[in-house]
């Protein structure tokens, strides 16, 4: 078995898309229309454009306790998954500069630099760089 | 302070408290990162950190999950990657990555990415022309 596709929950699967593409950079890799609210949608990291996707799933306009977990995740601040970046600090300062919000400036943690911020799609996300 | 601030910074306080050991480990990494072409072990690892190398091998793990030799494969596995998808040699590739046995490499390398550095070079030059 291989690890092919991690999913994200997202309200809104067009805004979802701009923000991954448009303001972390990721590229779309497959979009396949299933009914009239959804795709089978997913996004890859340029620099590891065979590694994992991210399907940007509409999960919780469509079950509602994926929205409660959603919501719950966000109000704790607690990230629903985490990127790796060769420098927080320097993602940090490009993302505020397109007016993406932190609720974690970069943070040193032992081995590691954190960042969390809102992806506008209900989700907190982790910047994890290795120190 | 959200839940998880809460969590992480008492997390950092009890888990990260010890600087002079991160330190040790993070500059290992470092020196790891820097020379995983050379030669490396942990009697030189734990040499250029002035600590023993049980000391050393017991730090590594505890604060990166992995030991210093787990972490120098990992290394060797993903610049030969980043080597054969810009188009050099396997034998080339196995020698700039620090191994000396261009039949050792190919088996690491099979037994870790799934295909023989042959037929991950062929396949990125396949993906590149699509």
């Amino acid at each position: 078995m291989k690890v092919k596709i991690i999913s994200i929950p997202v309200l809104d699967q067009e805004a979802a898309l701009q923000f991954y593409t448009e303001k972390l950079g990721f590229l779309k890799k497959v979009d396949v229309p299933l009914s009239e609210h959804s795709r089978w949608l997913t996004v890859v990291s340029k620099e590891d454009q065979d590694g994992p996707e991210i399907l940007l799933e509409p999960a919780p306009n469509h079950f509602e306790p994926a929205k409660v977990y959603q919501r719950a995740l966000f109000e704790a601040g607690i990230p629903y998954t985490q990127f790796n970046s060769n420098n927080v600090q320097q993602d940090y300062d490009r993302l505020v500069a397109l007016g993406v919000t932190f609720s974690v400036k970069p943070t040193e943690m032992g081995t590691v630099k954190i960042a969390v911020f809102n992806d506008t799609c209900g989700n907190n996300i982790q910047l994890v760089e290795m120190l | 302070m959200t839940y998880y601030l809460t969590q992480i910074t008492r997390i950092k306080e009890t888990c990260y408290a010890n600087q002079a050991q991160l330190d040790t480990v993070i500059s290992t990494r470092h020196y790891i990162d820097h020379h995983y072409d050379k030669e490396l072990n942990l009697d030189l690892l734990s040499h250029v950190r002035f600590t023993s190398k049980f000391h050393l091998l017991r730090l590594f793990k505890k604060y990166y999950g992995q030991t210093p030799g787990q972490y120098l494969t990992d290394k060797r596995i993903e610049k030969a990657k980043e080597l054969l998808d810009g188009g050099r040699s396997v034998t080339q590739t196995c020698y700039d990555i620090g191994f000396e046995s261009p039949s050792s490499f190919c088996t690491l390398f099979k037994h870790r990415v799934g295909i023989t550095p042959v037929a991950f070079q062929k396949r990125a030059i396949f993906t590149k022309s699509a």
